[in-house]
């Protein structure tokens, strides 16, 4: 059944009747994704755009499995993730959802490249070889033995692009994926995730406050 | 890049509460060990046991005073003694002992010597008293064999007194069995032989004792007609044998506990009352050592807490997670546990010199080593399963 279950791809991400529980007693939310049924499906790409304060963190909070302080459902292929077991979680964190947070979530005590394997020993997904080249295709191959906590805060997101492309997955789930970097290197990470998007057919649901990822999108959501 | 996940999540650990909750543990477990130990190896001093005669039992006499004796007062138990002796609290059954009313002379025939005899007594408990197979402990009127247990001190007698000056050999206890012994019973107008075997030697009732059927049997067939007279020994079964009120009863009643094995049950008593509390202290330390390592693992993991999420965020398990401490303190544990087992070996070898000289079997250190390895074993169950709560906890943000 585990096994069974590995191997099934994920099709849709359903977003049903979903508000934040501190938006509640809110009255003045118009938004396309809250307290509507939106259906994510894989091999698009959606972007979610939204002012700042409006909940695209907690959105993906939500999917990720990493908050449940909303009200409505979220549905994977038509499960309600609420009942999810960790044991599954952990697998579709490694299989099946590949998350970029906002906050990026790299260990400052470890190198970029320790960074990277970090996630590397649990999917297996990449050879070293692969890995240095993304480094050089983002121009921070120097960096690739460096202290993340010594690194801007732009070489840092790109790291994270990094370590983000390392797992098989049917979805990925940016958030503000390219917030830090200027227009050139936000094409060339553009380029590296289109590529990985198209390649493994997975759906991509990113979010942005106005540095969009330069990407061709199926679906554009207000938030 | 093997050990990632250790050299992540080894920030905040502090070696000295570790160091600190090692030593306190090891001394909560080195006292427990060593004193259950330390109980194991000098209980059989103090366990005057017999295979015989089981060791709650106590054989009772009443003083004889002097003038009284003189007087025609025979130190013997009323039947109304026995009843309010059966109605103590401690006591969970009373027999009398029954003495021949007859002669008896018995006859040692050793080969190539001069038989040598002496006359004798013989009294009898009821049977439940003696713990002798049925088969040795029984006598058979057609047979003629009559067992008999007599005091170990008619042994020593025997053979530190007069085999020695007599130039007869010396017997042990297992060689009693082939000695041939012939006893004469003589009646109110009777004269008969039978033969006789030792079963064994008491140390805890000084007389010469057979089997309740016999002597039953020989009363009958010897002394027909004689009055039934008050016992003047008792056994009495007791269920704590250390118990003061034992003392105090017979001391007001004017009774005789034989020999000193009330003061042996009574040090048995304390010394088991003692170790008692030993542990109780031992496992006291332990206890609080096991706070003070979950108290100290709970700071860490809030410490780490921030990192430890973002391991599960990856999709690390919150076992895998977890597993760097846990592994950690199960190492810890059991480098105390090694060293309390290694310390109470050491401390057995200052009294070991003390044990020998008392002439005890080793009792072996499995028990308490079992013991040992039982309390760590529960303290680490107890610790890991803390410590995959809490970061199973973090999960949620």
């Amino acid at each position: 059944m585990a096994l069974f279950r590995k191997r099934r791809k994920m099709d849709s991400i359903c977003v049903k009747n979903v508000l934040p529980e501190v938006f509640v007693s809110r009255t003045d939310i118009e938004s396309e994704v809250w307290r509507r049924e939106v259906t994510f499906s894989r091999g698009n790409v959606y972007l979610v755009s939204a002012d700042s304060g409006t909940g695209k963190s907690s959105l993906c909070s939500f999917i990720y499995g990493v908050r449940r302080d909303y009200s409505g459902d979220i549905l994977f292929d038509g499960e309600n993730i609420r009942n999810m077991s960790l044991s599954r979680w952990c697998d579709i964190r490694s299989r099946a959802i590949s998350y970029l947070p906002q906050d990026l979530c790299l260990f400052p005590e470890l190198t970029a490249a320790e960074n990277i394997f970090m996630k590397l020993r649990l999917t297996r997904y990449k050879t070293e070889a692969e890995v240095k080249r993304y480094f050089e295709i983002l121009g921070i191959a120097d960096k690739y033995d460096s202290l993340v906590g010594r690194m801007s805060i732009g070489q840092q997101q790109r790291v994270a692009i990094i370590r983000t492309l390392c797992q098989p997955c049917d979805f990925f789930l940016m958030d503000e994926p390219v917030s830090h970097l200027d227009a050139r290197n936000n094409d060339i990470a553009a380029r590296l995730i289109a590529d990985e998007v198209k390649r493994s057919g997975a759906g991509l649901i990113f979010t942005s406050v106005g540095n969009n990822l330069n990407i061709e999108q199926q679906e554009v959501l207000k938030l | 890049m093997k050990n990632l996940m250790w050299r992540l999540l080894r920030r905040n650990v502090s070696v000295g509460q570790m160091v600190g909750f090692a030593i306190a543990n090891l001394v909560g477990l080195t006292i427990v060990v060593l004193a259950i130990q330390f109980y194991s190896d000098v209980r059989p001093i103090f366990d005057d046991r017999d295979s015989f005669i089981r060791k709650d039992y106590l054989v009772i006499t009443r003083q004889v005073n002097g003038i009284g004796s003189l007087l025609g007062d025979v130190a013997q138990f009323e039947q109304e003694d026995i009843d309010d002796l059966a109605a103590q609290p401690w006591v969970n059954g009373v027999g009398v002992f029954t003495s021949s009313d007859y002669e008896v002379y018995a006859q040692v025939a050793l080969a190539g010597s001069s038989s040598f005899g002496t006359e004798l007594f013989f009294e009898s408990v009821p049977d439940n008293y003696i713990d002798v197979e049925h088969s040795r402990w029984s006598f058979d009127p057609e047979k003629g064999e009559v067992p008999v247990i007599v005091s170990k001190d008619y042994l020593s007698l025997y053979n530190f007194g007069f085999a020695p000056s007599q130039g007869l050999p010396q017997i042990s206890e297992a060689m009693v069995g082939m000695v041939p012994l012939q006893f004469t019973f003589s009646g109110e107008d009777c004269v008969e032989h039978m033969r006789g075997r030792i079963v064994g030697f008491s140390n805890r009732i000084n007389s010469i004792l057979v089997p309740q059927e016999f002597m039953e049997w020989s009363n009958a067939r010897y002394c027909p007609d004689a009055e039934p007279r008050n016992p003047s020994r008792l056994i009495v079964e007791v269920n704590t044998p250390g118990d003061t009120r034992i003392e105090e009863y017979m001391s007001r009643n004017g009774y005789d506990v034989s020999g000193d094995k009330m003061n042996s049950s009574k040090a048995t008593y304390f010394l088991t009352i003692i170790i008692g509390i030993v542990v109780f202290v031992g496992v006291i330390i332990s206890a609080l050592s096991f706070f003070v390592l979950t108290l100290s693992v709970y700071l860490l993991l809030q410490k780490n807490s921030r990192k430890m999420q973002t391991l599960m965020l990856l999709g690390y398990s919150p076992w895998r997670v977890s597993a760097p401490y846990i592994i950690m303190e199960c190492a810890i544990n059991a480098a105390v546990f090694v060293g309390a087992v290694v310390l109470m070996l050491v401390a057995r070898n200052y009294y070991a010199s003390m044990l020998e000289s008392f002439g005890i079997a080793d009792a072996g250190v499995a028990l308490s080593v079992a013991i040992g390895a039982t309390i760590i074993f529960v303290i680490t169950v107890f610790n890991a399963a803390s410590i995959y709560r809490k970061v199973r906890a973090l999960w949620w943000q």
